[in-house]
């Protein structure tokens, strides 16, 4: 009989090492790069907001004043990696995790429940590129040992978070577990991860003959309809758009109320490309490549997408938004509608030109916005070109899209 | 009508195909014969434009694959080893989504479906999602929306595995009307007796070369119909042997 694996046999360490070698490889080279300078310039613009700040409190109130700033500014992180993984490891054990089939494996539960929470901590030390920014804001103004210190604090403390958050996640889990005798917990999980629904039946489908883009027009829409994941990301653009709508009845300055309402219309506009990445991610592979449709097709489907959601923006916000004068209507619906395609524009290159890494995706349209953010606030109008940049470099790969490979 | 002409593929160092060429006329069933890993899939993948060869051309009813892509695409069908689908999707909306995209006449498409869910044995289960659906009848499915459109080539990676007896017989008779009435089919397998009972033509791929082609005189002709441990799973199945 073989030997139970234990937490002493090497198997998970060389397996942890070997994913994240892996996914490190499934990232070419230029994309890798992009990421490393994108974290780069994340830090650099946080070094840049907190660094004046720092330096005034460190004058006026001392270093340890400085000190305690850096500190909440890293609990505050640290509680945030907490709930990402959290969140994170309740999703995976509802949904079943990755990997082998778990429980038929000959796995000491403890182990197998650390490396689950392992794998769903695997993407806090993201947060280690704002804590790099505000620790190099710090540098100069408090003693480099004190920063030496908070620093191993910190990384310690992330460990700690995203271990106590995937407990949180755990448990809730196992709350909702019907509870099973001679059963460990991460068991009793396991076995009723993803548990089959009852046979569904749908209405019957509607067939007709149209151009290829109508079909994916349709098609994206079922989906959207069909899968509550997908249902709750188009709800998001949706929640901002109305947002910004209502924004306009706020008390206060007009300029106010026209600063919000451009900003949650913004907001609703990266919703619609998060809900066009995932629906890019949903074409499964193989089923759309062989039909004759080629990139143009997808693309100009998903596109059209978004030129309705910026249509539907500019018409409600044109109502809205009627005490403004007609110049400033003019150009706050110019704005906010040529925003809302480009961003989506945006979210479509990434979702199809990264197929099928939506989490990538995700996270390059996340970078970009902010780096457009942070580029309109230091220089009016530069937020424009870094956007239109992205989108232009982001469609280079767009050919290629008939052979992406799953990978 | 199918032409593989000097067909090369690598993954890093290691070559899936080298320098394979094949040809399929019109009315033909070549069967593609190999051991795992033999670069069986990998041929019909690279033929059906899911990846690009290193070197080599594929023509399918004289349209280059690489240079006019989705013209070479209306004229190909392609039954995939392991399919993939809109899971949350029933399967009369994939198939329906399938026709409209491939510009098929809406009600032929649906008559067409119809009975070849019926004669695969997926009639009462097409409204139900796809996720829901067994091996076999996602294989089924993809079988269905690969010959949905009588395209002139036909790519069968591995088509029949997972397929009842009742299914399997089905779609053999629906693959030969299908040559008689002229499309060209390249069907890959590793299980020698259905491409003995199937096929005009074998073509044996080795470690990514084809290296021997043989006709159907070579290996004799297997009795037709169901055999009688096929008849018996009929029987017991309520189809008619």
């Amino acid at each position: 009989m073989p030997a139970l694996v234990t937490s002493r046999t090497p198997a998970f360490q060389g397996l942890e090492r070997a994913l994240i070698r892996r996914r490190l490889m499934q990232l070419d080279p230029r994309l890798r790069v992009e990421l490393g300078l994108l974290a780069l310039l994340t830090a650099a613009v946080l070094f840049w907001q907190v660094r004046v700040p720092l330096d005034g409190l460190a004058r006026s109130r001392g270093p340890f004043a400085a000190i305690g700033v850096v500190a909440v500014a890293w609990l505050i992180l640290a509680a945030l990696g907490s709930v990402l993984a959290g969140g994170y490891h309740a999703r995976r054990l509802r949904a079943g995790p990755h990997g082998p089939e778990w429980l038929s494996l000959p796995l000491e539960s403890s182990r197998l429940e650390r490396h689950l929470a392992w794998e769903s901590c695997s993407r806090l030390p993201w947060l280690a590129v704002p804590a790099l920014g505000v620790l190099a804001a710090a540098i100069g103004l408090v003693p480099a040992w004190w920063l030496a210190l908070l620093a191993a604090a910190f990384v310690g403390l992330l460990r700690v978070a995203g271990g106590l958050g995937c407990a949180v996640g755990y448990r809730v889990v196992l709350a909702a577990t019907e509870p099973r005798a001679r059963l460990h917990p991460i068991e009793r999980v396991l076995a009723v991860a993803a548990p089959r629904v009852a046979r569904r039946r749908v209405s019957g489908a509607r067939w007709r003959s149209a151009p290829p883009w109508v079909a994916l027009l349709a098609k994206d829409l079922l989906v959207t309809f069909r899968v509550a994941a997908m249902r709750r990301t188009a709800a998001v653009p949706i929640a901002f758009g109305v947002a910004s709508l209502l924004a306009w009845q706020l008390p206060g300055e007009p300029a106010f109320r026209h600063f919000v309402a451009f900003a949650l219309s913004l907001l609703a506009a990266a919703g619609l490309a998060e809900w066009l990445i995932v629906l890019a991610g949903s074409d499964p592979f193989a089923a759309l490549r062989v039909l004759p449709v080629g990139v143009m097709t997808v693309w100009g489907a998903r596109a059209i997408w978004a030129v309705v959601g910026a249509l539907g923006l500019v018409a409600t916000q044109a109502i809205a938004a009627r005490g403004l004068s007609a110049h400033a209507l003019q150009l706050f619906l110019a704005w906010s509608g040529a925003a809302t395609v480009a961003i989506g524009v945006l979210g479509i290159n990434y979702g199809v030109t990264l197929f099928p890494r939506v989490d990538v995706a995700s996270r390059m349209l996340g970078l970009s916005l902010v780096l457009a953010m942070v580029a309109s606030i230091m220089l009016p109008l530069s937020g424009w070109i870094i956007l239109l940049t992205a989108v232009l470099h982001s469609a280079r790969r767009l050919p290629r899209w008939a052979w992406l490979e799953e990978t | 009508m199918l032409h593989i002409a000097h067909l090369t593929r690598r993954y890093g160092a290691i070559a899936a195909l080298e320098d394979a060429s094949l040809d399929v006329a019109p009315g033909e069933i070549v069967g593609l014969l190999g051991a795992n890993g033999a670069g069986k899939s990998t041929l019909l993948r690279t033929a059906a434009g899911l990846q690009p060869p290193d070197a080599g051309t594929v023509t399918i009813d004289g349209v280059d694959l690489w240079s006019s892509p989705i013209e070479a695409k209306r004229r190909l069908g392609y039954a995939a080893e392991e399919p993939s689908f809109y899971e949350e999707l029933s399967a009369d909306e994939y198939l329906a989504f399938i026709a409209t995209v491939r510009g098929l006449d809406a009600a032929a498409a649906r008559a067409r479906a119809a009975a070849l869910v019926d004669a695969l044995g997926l009639t009462g289960r097409t409204t139900e999602p796809v996720h829901q659906f067994s091996h076999g009848m996602r294989k089924k499915l993809s079988f269905v929306a690969a010959v949905l459109h009588r395209p002139p080539v036909l790519l069968c990676d591995e088509a029949l595995e997972g397929f009842d007896a009742g299914g399997a017989l089905a779609a053999k008779g629906e693959l030969r009307a299908l040559a008689s009435s002229g499309i060209a089919v390249l069907f890959s397998s590793h299980v020698t007796e259905t491409i003995e009972r199937l096929c005009d033509r074998a073509v044996l791929l080795h470690q990514g070369r084809v290296v021997r082609v043989l006709e159907r005189a070579a290996w004799g002709a297997p009795p037709s119909g169901p055999s009688p441990l096929e008849r018996e799973f009929l029987v017991v199945a309520g189809s008619t042997p």
